[in-house]
């Protein structure tokens, strides 16, 4: 299975603009989160991406695109009916091929040479079906998070076949119906906001879409996966890296914070770290 | 030697493992049994599973119990090493069995390290069966990650946007939570206990049905008669309002919700915790609530959370508390997303995880249902099922069956609609008005069930039979099949298991119906644990109405005759019921349907209102609001208003009655203002008190002298005695019955306790009825005087006279106490003194929190009341006390009893003394016999001592032979060196007893008070005055009960062996005879052993 296309999403009311935030990568560059975005998808060898914007947003993310701006395609969603319909947009892109699809308020770290997007791509590639990325995540995160249920099918490769898909479980659903062997009591495979996907999940979500007119804010990426789960091989994987969602509270910060001890610049901002916690007082 | 017992618990053969052990440990000689001891002992250590332990334990319990004692040599006295004492009180059974075991391998086997054995495999039994239950609630998925939370920041749920969404006015929707009760149809042979379920799942079958209640005549019509109210509130606390309890708090903090006795609001806190709002993990993590609130609400938010139970009182055995804590389970789970649905019914996984909280919620408040309670949950009627553990299960390997039941609903293709509305018009459906604990009747099935007793075991096997009958009577509508079948189940294998199922109230209820009814009173159906309280009568339909009215009237008139006798917590009440058909279900109120139930604000709205209304903030402002606009059209809240007026400016209600009583009370029964007013300033001088009871610190106690059996005595000259009449029974019955009833004050004498001769008999009645045997055989009768107190005279009185002295020949005297105490609040001093001086039962780890809290808030009470201020916040009798049995014989001159008796029997010489509950003694010739050639002015029996036997005993103190009060032992331990305890009963020489009172016969029979008086005065001063703590109750609301430890003094009867100038001798009797029935717990075991049998030879009824 050859994955040349992805998609990236950034068309939530919330998120639209966070691609377009400035942060300084590992090689000591400043650049568009966005940027960063692209060039990990560039090198698991994808060939044409997609980016699922707002209305009137092309022009702010063509710039933040620099360099790679021209190989870029922006689709447009219309109206604001969730990621599902963000992800469905992009049909007419991916055709029948498979595609990664990435969300755009997510940074990926890589532990090893080889990016997260990489990784993903490869594993799919030998395994010739969809991959989700998943994280070990802390119950504690689960609102904010899908997650799933399955069983080990490659403990060295950390590998599960998925069989149930939760959209931000209570931890007591959780409990009962995604636990994972192998993983510590109170952790579960969370989502990475990384995923392979086959055609399949275009002419799953068309069916629900049909189905929901009217409603389609009622239709989930989560209800699409658990289908596809039911129907066909799908894996997740426990990639050698980390993402930062700056989406969230400090969210930036961690990510900038994440890059830059992971690069160039390490020692300088350890530096700045340590002087700030010694002079700035707490107010609490 | 090869075991003959053990192949009971590992043989793969049902029917070998499902023997009788006491009918093969019957056949056993001591020899025989010691050896079994052993291997069962070695057994249980050994052995990884827990039901084997378990069985194996009851077996060691049940040898040391009953089969042992029997076969040891009568009379051998023995002493418990207190070390192993200690160990029981602090719960380390374990401890204590090998500190007993290495002392019977030193001292060889006795009945008192027999007694301690005993009861610490008991309860070591019991621990291990409940350690293992918390540990399956704690292991079902879904409940797990509770208990790993231990920081906001880590709390994974979060309340639902639908419930976060203000309305236009600033409030906040609120989510109502309606959940019938569950009857149980087939009663279930208690076979709903847990620990049942999860051995024997196969046998653990109940017929459950949801049902909405109404009271008769009061309500409208039947509705759910529990519901669970939850909103979002502006303010960051977690607010709790129990409507009924009539209870509200506002928490700030984490460790006030795991404190669970502070206020009335423990169910309501188990329910936040038990559904994960607070979840368990966080307790003594020391973080802020306000911070959780935040992380599941945002910032500046908080939870209110209100239940109401319409009015359906405690005991009703319709689950009413487990029921109301799985609809505020289920409110929270619904809130928090953990329930899918928000509104209606909930779905069967939502209704298990919902089953599951309100386990562990059971297990977090210190109770503890079976696991059918939770019932009204699910709808209509369902069979539910113990289930097979298997491979994957938390259970698997460790019990045969799974915590959780299986619940299964009949379809209205197998009950069909025309059965469930016969059974509903036939079925009337009463509560009593007993509230009895029906915790040691779980605990006794659970020993029969594992020491597979075998008239147990015949009855849970035919309980099964009946239950698949009253299937098929129901499907088939035949509600007069279902009558007769439950009937039968109650008459069966029920009294078969626990003949304490039945009480001489529900019998008489029973007969009474019965001949009214006749042919159209179809049957009789207990409820839950036991009977008096909630139960169930079927009537033809026509007659159903009327049976309803008639019930109640006879009910209360019953109720009336007998609440002297029986502890009533409140007047019986006949419902209206209807079978539910949805189970629990929710609704979410917004804008102007968006109230509490009416209680609620007649509870709250008067502090809202005194407040200034800037203050509320717009959602309270909002609420108040639409209230007062409903109250104007919403007809079930017509008359709130006038309700809300009455609590604003309480009206003069006459507050002082109570006080007047009390006051008249006190002079009518001799209270001495003097003495009650030297005794608070000693009290809060420090001059008296729990430490101040005892004895100086150097005093030398040692145990008496061994006493050698003297052998069979010739009863000729006690025969003799009794045949010239100058014999006379004076058997004390002025107690309250406050250990028997845990302070429920009724009258123990008149307690109909136990069936012998076929039916229920009242103390008085045995007592009678050995008095009539010795009359009998000797030929003469013998006068028998009751000695009352101001508790028990009136009842007694008028029940000798009802019952016509049960057709006693003799003469029957009542001795009206004459004098009387007012009883204290207690001192913090003496409060801590008890609970931290004095060796405590160490209660397991949740129940200990609880206790601890209570503690705590008791402390709070006495301080705030006042220490050693009169206690008069109750009832005038729970107020009063007796001031100790050391003036009952005196009250006799006083009152003019003994002058009476005197003049009836001129030749009297010797009175048999003997409390209300030692129901062995008797005038036995023999003793009799004895006591009068050693010309004794006191002769004390003593038996030896149990581990139960707490007290004192007899002692050689300081050199001399005497009875030694348990309070007046300068340390705990010293009593433990002691072989024998006081039974109380006393042979008196009339004229040795007068001596020391310095009176004569011709004294008493002239009667001057006078001179009586100061005899009496001057014998008491050389008697001690102990402080004691009692626990009275103070009943409140619907079948609620209160209870508080108060300060009163007592001089004691026994004390008077420590006076050289009175010759006291001691005499060893049997423990049959001697041994007294202080709690009910006691009787199941007494019958057992043999004890019920030995007072029946006693007795000739009348």
């Amino acid at each position: 299975m050859e994955i040349r296309k992805a998609v990236i999403t950034a068309a939530g009311k919330t998120q639209h603009h966070l691609p377009l935030q400035t942060l300084v990568d590992r090689d000591g560059q400043t650049k568009a989160a966005l940027a960063i975005i692209i060039e990990e998808v560039l090198s698991a060898g994808i060939e044409s991406i997609a980016v699922v914007i707002a209305p009137g947003n092309a022009a702010a993310f063509r710039e933040a695109a620099g360099v790679h701006a021209e190989r870029l395609t922006f689709i447009e969603q219309a109206r604001p009916l969730g990621y599902a319909h963000a992800i469905h947009s992009s049909a007419g892109f991916t055709g029948n091929d498979p595609f990664l699809l990435l969300v755009g308020d997510h940074l990926y770290l890589s532990h090893t040479g080889q990016g997260c997007a990489a990784q993903l791509v490869a594993l799919a590639h030998v395994e010739k079906c969809a991959v989700s990325a998943v994280q070990s995540t802390h119950e504690s995160q689960l609102p904010y998070y899908g997650a799933v249920g399955g069983r080990l099918a490659d403990a060295a490769r950390r590998l599960y076949h998925v069989d149930t898909v939760l959209e931000k479980p209570t931890p007591t659903e959780a409990e009962q119906r995604i636990i994972v062997p192998g993983l510590r009591a109170g952790y579960y495979l969370c989502f990475f906001g990384m995923h392979v996907l086959t055609a399949a999940v275009h002419r799953v979500l068309a069916g629900m879409f049909e189905k929901n007119a009217g409603n389609e804010q009622g239709v989930h990426l989560r209800a699409a996966l658990a289908q596809i789960a039911g129907s066909e091989r799908y894996l997740a994987a426990e990639l050698e890296g980390r993402r930062y969602d700056f989406g969230v509270k400090y969210g930036l910060l961690t990510a900038q914070l994440a890059l830059a001890l992971a690069g160039r610049d390490r020692d300088e901002v350890l530096r700045e770290i340590v002087e700030l916690i010694a002079t700035v007082k707490s107010s609490k | 030697m090869i075991s003959a017992l053990l192949p009971l618990i590992t043989s793969a053969d049902p029917q070998a493992r499902d023997r009788s052990f006491d009918e093969l440990a019957a056949g056993l000689a001591l020899p025989e049994l010691l050896a079994e001891s052993e291997h069962l002992d070695a057994f249980r250590r050994d052995s990884e599973n827990l039901y084997e332990r378990v069985r194996a334990l009851f077996f060691l319990y049940a040898l040391h119990r009953f089969h042992l004692p029997a076969r040891l040599e009568a009379g051998r006295s023995g002493l418990i090493p207190f070390h192993g004492f200690e160990n029981l009180l602090a719960r380390r059974f374990g401890e204590a069995i090998d500190v007993f075991l290495a002392s019977q391998r030193e001292h060889g086997p006795s009945d008192a390290l027999c007694s301690a054995l005993a009861t610490a495999y008991h309860r070591l039994a019991f621990q291990t069966l409940a350690d293992q239950v918390r540990r399956s609630v704690r292991t079902v998925r879904g409940n797990q990650w509770m208990f790993r939370t231990g920081h906001p920041k880590d709390q994974p749920l979060r309340f639902r946007p639908e419930l976060l969404r203000r309305a236009e006015d600033g409030s906040f929707p609120l989510l109502c939570e309606q959940t019938p009760v569950r009857m149980d149809l087939t009663h279930s042979a208690w076979s709903d206990i847990f620990f049942l379920g999860m051995d024997f799942p196969e046998g653990a079958k109940v017929l459950n049905i949801s049902v909405d209640l109404g009271v008769h005549g009061r309500d409208a019509e039947p509705l759910p008669p529990v519901s669970a109210w939850l909103r979002v509130i502006e303010q960051p606390v977690l607010r709790l309002v129990s409507v009924d309890l009539g209870s509200a708090a506002e928490i700030t903090s984490l460790a006030e919700v795991f404190d669970f006795a502070k206020d009335h609001l423990g169910l309501l806190k188990a329910a936040v915790i038990a559904s994960g709002i607070v979840p368990p993990g966080i307790e003594g993590s020391g973080q802020s609530l306000a911070d959780l609130l935040a992380q599941m609400l945002g910032p500046g938010l908080g939870i209110e959370l209100a239940s109401s139970v319409n009015d359906i009182p405690k005991g009703s055995r319709l689950a009413v508390s487990t029921n109301l804590l799985a609809a505020l389970i289920s409110a929270c789970m619904r809130a928090t997303g953990q329930a899918e649905s928000l509104t209606g019914p909930l779905r069967e996984h939502e209704r298990r995880l919902v089953l599951a909280r309100a386990l562990l919620g059971e297990w977090l408040g210190g109770s503890g249902g079976g696991w059918q309670d939770s019932g009204g949950v699910w709808p209509g009627i369902k069979l539910i099922e113990g289930v097979a553990a298997e491979e994957g299960d938390p259970e698997s390997g460790i019990s045969r069956g799974r915590l959780m039941p299986r619940h299964r609903v009949f379809s209205r293709e197998e009950i069909p609609d025309s059965a469930r509305v016969a059974l509903q018009d036939s079925l009337v459906v009463v509560h009593g008005g007993m509230a009895q604990n029906v915790g040691p009747i779980l605990e006794m099935v659970t020993e029969k069930y594992l020491l597979r007793c075998a008239a147990e075991w015949r009855g849970r096997k035919e309980a099964l039979g009946f239950l698949d009958e009253i299937i098929a009577a129901l499907k088939a509508g035949d509600i007069r099949r279902v009558g007769r079948l439950t009937t039968e189940n109650f008459r069966g294998p029920i009294q078969a298991i626990i003949p304490w199922a039945t009480n001489f109230y529900t019998e008489r209820l029973i007969g009474q119906v019965t001949a009214e009814f006749g042919a159209d009173f179809w049957g009789f159906w207990m409820l839950g644990g036991m009977s008096g309280g909630g139960m169930g009568f079927i009537f033809a339909p026509a007659r159903k109405a009327q049976a309803q009215a008639r019930l109640q009237a006879i009910m209360s008139a019953t109720k009336r005759d007998l609440a002297a006798s029986l502890p009533f917590a409140m007047e019986p009440v006949v419902y209206d019921f209807r079978i539910n058909e949805h189970g629990t279900s929710a609704s979410l109120l917004a804008g102007s349907s968006a109230l509490m139930p009416k209680g609620y604000y007649v509870l709250l709205a008067p502090q809202l209102l005194r407040r200034d209304p800037k203050e509320l903030g717009t959602a309270r402002r909002a609420e108040l609001d639409r209230f007062a606009g409903a109250c104007r059209t919403r007809p079930e809240l017509r008359g709130v208003v006038q309700e809300l007026f009455d609590v604003l400016i309480p009206h003069g209600r006459s507050e002082n009655a109570g006080a007047q009583v009390l006051e008249e009370l006190l002079a009518e029964n001799g209270f001495d203002r003097e003495t009650h007013e030297q005794l608070r300033a000693d009290l809060r001088a420090g001059r008296i008190g729990l430490a101040q009871n005892r004895l100086p610190a150097n005093t030398v106690i040692e145990d008496a002298p061994h006493r050698e059996d003297p052998g069979p005595h010739d009863p000729a000259r006690g025969l003799a005695a009794l045949r010239a009449g100058e014999v006379a029974v004076v058997t004390l019955a002025a107690g309250a019955a406050s250990r028997w009833t845990q302070g429920a004050g009724v009258v123990k004498s008149l307690h109909p306790f136990c069936k012998l001769g076929g039916r229920h008999r009242t103390f008085l009645e045995v007592h009678l009825a050995k008095s009539r045997k010795t009359a009998r055989l000797a030929g003469m009768a013998v006068p028998h005087v009751f000695t009352t107190s101001y508790l028990t005279h009136g009842p007694i009185s008028a029940f000798l006279a009802a019952e016509k002295n049960y057709g006693f020949a003799g003469p029957v005297m009542l001795s009206k106490g004459a004098s009387v105490g007012l009883r204290f609040v207690p001192t913090a001093r003496d409060l801590r003194f008890a609970w931290e001086e004095m060796p405590q039962q160490m209660l397991d780890e949740q129940h200990q929190k609880v206790r601890e809290s209570v503690r705590a808030a008791l402390l709070r009470w006495a301080e705030t009341a006042g220490e050693a201020s009169d206690y008069r916040d109750n009832v005038p009798l729970q107020c009063m006390h007796p001031v100790g049995h050391f003036y009952e014989v005196p009250n006799m001159l006083r009152n003019g009893t003994l002058a009476a008796l005197l003049r009836e029997r001129p030749q009297l010489r010797t009175l048999l003394l003997h409390n209300i509950d030692t129901a062995g003694a008797n005038l036995d010739p023999a003793l009799l016999g004895r006591h009068l050639e050693s010309g004794a002015a006191l002769t004390f029996e003593v038996i030896t001592r149990r581990i139960d036997d707490r007290g004192g005993g007899l002692a050689r103190v300081d050199g001399r032979e005497r009875l030694i009060e348990g309070l007046a032992m300068p340390r705990e331990e010293l009593e433990f060196n002691l072989s024998h305890y006081n039974t109380m009963t006393t042979w008196i020489d009339v004229d040795g007893f007068l001596r020391a009172l310095g009176l004569t016969r011709d004294e008493v029979l002239a009667n001057d008070a006078t001179r009586i008086n100061a005899a009496i005065r001057g014998l008491a001063a050389k008697v001690p005055a102990y402080i004691t703590l009692k626990d009275v109750k103070k009943r409140w609301g619907h079948g609620q009960e209160d209870t508080f430890p108060v300060a009163q003094f007592e001089k004691l009867w026994s004390d008077l062996t420590a006076l050289p100038d009175i010759e006291s001798r001691f005499v060893v009797v049997p423990r049959q005879r001697g041994q007294q029935l202080k709690e009910q717990a006691q009787l199941d075991g007494w019958l057992r052993d043999g004890s019920a049998r030995f007072i029946e030879d006693l007795c000739e009824f009348g």
